[in-house]
């Protein structure tokens, strides 16, 4: 069974946040809650990179070990999702995720804590699929329309891409070796003297 | 844009100068990066900011403001004095070449190095990187336009890519992006004040075939005007309607302008936009047509102002043009919301309270379709006759057959067009002209020469040279039967020439014989009728280098430039950047569009960028005691100032303060949220930058000029 990822190509990226976009619109998240979003390092200097971020969808994933009332499970597919109805907002997640996925409802002070909302791949939630319930609480189902997540679908310049682990590693794999030939190659501009 | 954005994918380098396509084209950006990483085109970013396509280049240079010109014509003696030039295609399809050369030997990489900041050594070196790595797509936008020698800045562009013989090839030419969805129709279309449609200008022939098309008699059109030579005029543009009220400068009109419509227009792009506040205020009547309320609206303290709820895009249909000149049809996805009306109903509602609906919809039973078919019957100019209503629908249904890489249709009903039937598409069975300029291909097939425009010859006043302007013999398109050089079609049918022979008579024989409607010349460097005859640099109006004023200074005051005084060598002070110290730039982010209307309405949008700010390098910041996110007062020359927070990044050098122009709906430190109707209160407000941006208007098109003024800084 083919396993869901997401890979952000950062030679790709151009930080224009389409991807932000697409999935705040598709899926009605609240203002303030970000599933996704696009992190730019050394922004205005040279090597200048951004890369949208959002939850990876872990083979072992560290919110699933750490949930105390064992709200967060794993598709076979891999997608990583939560049952808001079970989730108690304690925020354990938040802090055994490496890439700051999980968000809460915003608050008071202290970030009152609410039902855990984060990336489903746009694959909807524990209800049945299709449904109002399912739609109010987690947004579209795509993948059971058998239709990308929004975020990659609407990515202008194919930066981020998403589905079967293997595809997508054999899109990336190609123009990785594109990108190692001729002028790109490491080391041309040493060897034949063009900076 | 003489290629595609698809062609893009062809080139074998890129360079961008004053363009920044990841906030305004990101679509475009897919293209480029092909181009990047298939072709490995070197992506040369000439800007002076180190932006978001700087972060995507091989190769970035940053320039000063204000001299791009300088750096072309230093690249187009770099690639001469090195004999990297294309010296048979500069032979057989360009005019006036010795005479550019002998203007462009001034620029040598170190003249280059003092104008531009680009050290001597890079000039010669991306001149290199060009001509080893052709074509070269070249881009442009508006920071490549918006300056008082804007038109040479353009032409200068123009010239390099001939001096290259990168035109009318695959993966070569001039792609100047667009910057909103239709702009290139609604430039074709000439919502301008010196032209009718499709670029016939306001000559008396202009209006008689005009009036031929719409089925309405010329003396009735005049008989609209107070008496004929108004018919031949150039109006107000909207980059100094606002003297056309005040009436700071001398004004060629018996009267000021009392009322104004704004029909989809982001007020707040104008410069020295603090001006236009006076102008609103002295308004008899201001009628804002937008989807959402504009500055506009909320500008004037009078009650002069109406605001008439127009649909958006997704509420109506019809055709459109995208910046590769391909026309597409735009289906409704729903009935208008609200009280909103489309534009093609509140034209109609103002028509008929005009009382002239009668001849305007001679020809439009069908809407939109019959506006399609009427504009493209005229439009013989720019071939739009061939793309009918049922043609560019048929392309829009069947676009999977369309390939990505020649934008040809392989099989299936559309076999052999071009998406979208690029322009000139001459006839109805023409399959458009994906590349404009390119002899390999038959002009039936979508070839073209360059257009005969400017006469058959022509006796340079530099050198005394006579040139033939038409094509050196062997230069045609297959199965021409003319072998080389030939002037435009007329008198085929009698009376009539190729732009206004309606039946398209003459444009079917042209094709059949293998030729261009338009004749077959050369591409001119040397423009006879500009003041500059070939580009050269001028300083920018407000410039931080008085010694350089001196050497390259403006053009005299121009009187009645599009009815009013504008101000060229009176205006530039070369001790003006004693009190205003920093060169001021402007342009565009992502997440918003135009003035913004629209995008700060919009929730998503609007928490991505929620708040104005003006780009300060650190080391400025540090030197003048500013910190990271305090807020700042910026004030321009004239008079203008707006209170922004400062953004303290490496992306600008420690000279220049970037605004960008998208906020409004603040006013010189004051809110103007109270004056919105309630309920169409944006959700983000904001100093327009333009509130700061400097006097200056382009010598021919007065565009204005926003990207190289002065200012000056401090705490709030």
């Amino acid at each position: 069974m083919a396993r869901m990822k997401f890979l952000c190509d950062v030679e790709r990226c151009i930080d224009c946040s389409g991807c932000v976009v697409a999935c705040k619109e598709g899926n009605q998240i609240p203002v303030g809650v970000n599933r996704r979003r696009v992190i730019t390092l050394n922004q205005g200097q040279a090597g200048e990179k951004s890369i949208s971020v959002s939850c990876m969808h872990c083979a072992d994933a560290p919110c699933i070990a750490v949930c105390p009332v064992d709200a967060i499970y794993q598709r076979e597919d891999g997608v990583v999702l939560v049952s808001k109805k079970t989730c108690i907002g304690c925020g354990y997640c938040f802090m055994a995720c490496p890439f700051g996925a999980p968000q809460f409802p915003k608050g008071a002070a202290f970030g009152a804590r609410g039902a855990m909302d984060k990336c489903t791949f746009c694959a909807g939630g524990p209800e049945e699929t299709f449904s109002q319930e399912e739609k109010k609480l987690y947004g579209q189902n795509r993948i059971a329309e058998g239709k990308p997540p929004l975020c990659a679908a609407m990515c202008a310049t194919k930066a981020l891409l998403a589905g079967d682990a293997d595809v997508v590693a054999d899109v990336y794999r190609e123009r990785v070796f594109a990108r190692g030939s001729g002028v790109n190659a490491w080391g041309w501009d040493k060897a034949y003297n063009k900076k | 844009m003489t290629n595609s954005l698809n062609d893009i994918r062809h080139a074998k380098s890129m360079i961008f100068i004053g363009s920044n396509a990841p906030e305004a084209h990101p679509v475009a950006m897919q293209h480029v990066l092909h181009a990047k990483e298939k072709n490995n085109a070197p992506l040369i970013v000439v800007d002076p900011r180190r932006t978001k396509l700087a972060a995507k280049a091989t190769d970035y240079i940053r320039i000063r403001p204000g001299t791009d010109a300088a750096f072309m014509m230093g690249l187009i003696n770099a690639v001469i004095t090195n004999g990297w030039e294309d010296k048979e295609f500069i032979r057989t399809r360009v005019a006036g070449y010795q005479e550019m050369a002998a203007v462009a030997v001034h620029y040598t990489p170190e003249v280059v190095e003092d104008i531009t900041g680009i050290p001597a050594a890079e000039v010669t070196r991306i001149a290199r990187i060009l001509a080893e790595n052709r074509p070269t797509s070249l881009t442009w936008c508006m920071g490549g336009t918006q300056h008082h020698i804007g038109s040479s800045i353009t032409r200068s562009f123009c010239i390099l890519q001939l001096v290259l013989g990168n035109m009318g090839v695959s993966g070569g030419g001039t792609n100047i992006f667009r910057g909103h969805d239709n702009v290139q129709g609604a430039t074709d279309m000439c919502v301008l004040s010196d032209n009718l449609p499709a670029y016939y200008g306001l000559s008396d022939g202009a209006w008689k075939h005009w009036c031929r098309v719409w089925d309405v008699d010329y003396e009735y059109i005049k008989g609209r005007f107070p008496s004929k030579d108004w018919m031949n005029k150039k109006g107000f543009t909207l980059a100094r309607w606002y003297e056309g009220v005040l009436q700071e400068e001398k004004i060629h009109q018996d009267t000021p302008i009392k009322a104004m419509i704004q029909w989809g227009c982001g007020s707040n792009s104008n410069s020295q936009y603090f001006k236009l506040k006076k102008a609103y205020d002295m308004l008899d009547l201001l009628v804002i047509v937008d989807p959402f309320p504009s500055m506009a609206a909320v500008m004037s303290d009078k009650d002069n102002a109406y605001i008439l709820p127009a649909t958006s895009q997704y509420e109506t249909s019809g055709s459109v043009t995208s910046t590769s000149r391909q026309i597409q049809w735009r289906n409704k996805v729903v009935d208008p919301i609200y009280d909103s009306k489309d534009d093609y109903t509140i034209m109609a509602e103002l028509v008929k309270r005009f009382g002239f609906a009668d001849e305007f919809y001679k020809n439009i039973k069908e809407i939109p379709e019959d506006i399609t078919r009427e504009l493209g019957r005229g439009s013989l100019t720019i071939g739009y006759n061939g793309p009918t209503p049922e043609r560019i629908k048929k392309h829009m249904e069947n676009w999977h057959t369309f390939d990505i890489e020649t934008l040809r249709a392989n099989g299936g009903p559309c076999d052999g067009d071009y998406y979208g039937m690029p322009w000139p598409c001459w006839t109805d069975e023409h399959p458009g002209t994906p590349i404009l300029y390119d002899i390999s291909k038959s002009v039936a097939e979508g070839g073209l020469p360059f257009r005969n425009r400017f006469g058959n010859e022509r006796t340079y006043e530099s050198s005394g040279r006579t040139e033939d302007q038409l094509a050196a013999p062997g230069v045609f398109n297959p199965g021409s039967e003319v072998e080389g050089g030939y002037p435009e079609f007329k008198d085929v049918v009698p009376g009539t020439n190729w732009k206004t022979d309606l039946s398209q008579e003459t444009l079917k024989v042209a094709i059949k014989r293998g030729m261009a409607p338009f004749g077959n010349a050369r591409a001119r460097c040397v423009v006879w009728d500009f003041p500059d005859k070939v580009p050269i640099h001028r300083e920018p109006l407000h410039s931080p280098r008085p010694d350089l004023v001196e050497k390259y200074p403006t053009y005299k005051d121009k009187e009645n430039h599009f009815r009013v005084d504008t101000r060229y060598e009176s205006e530039q002070n070369p001790e003006l950047y004693k009190k205003f110290p920093y060169v001021l730039t402007t342009g565009r982010m992502v997440e918003h569009m135009g003035g913004g209307a629209e995008t700060r309405s919009n929730k998503y949008l609007a928490e991505l960028q929620p708040e104005m700010y003006a780009e300060i390098n650190p080391r400025l910041a540090n030197n003048l005691g500013i910190r990271a996110d305090e807020m700042i007062w910026i004030e321009s020359p004239e008079g203008g100032k707006i209170k922004v927070k400062a953004f303290l990044t490496e992306r600008v050098d420690d000279k220049t303060i970037f605004l960008p122009y998208h906020f409004g709906g603040m006013f010189m430190g004051e809110s103007l949220l109270d004056k919105y109707p309630k309920g169409h209160e944006p959700y983000v407000i904001g100093e327009p930058g333009n509130i700061c941006t400097n006097y200056g208007y382009d010598i021919i098109t007065q565009i204005q000029a926003t990207k190289d003024g002065l200012c000056n800084i401090s705490r709030a």
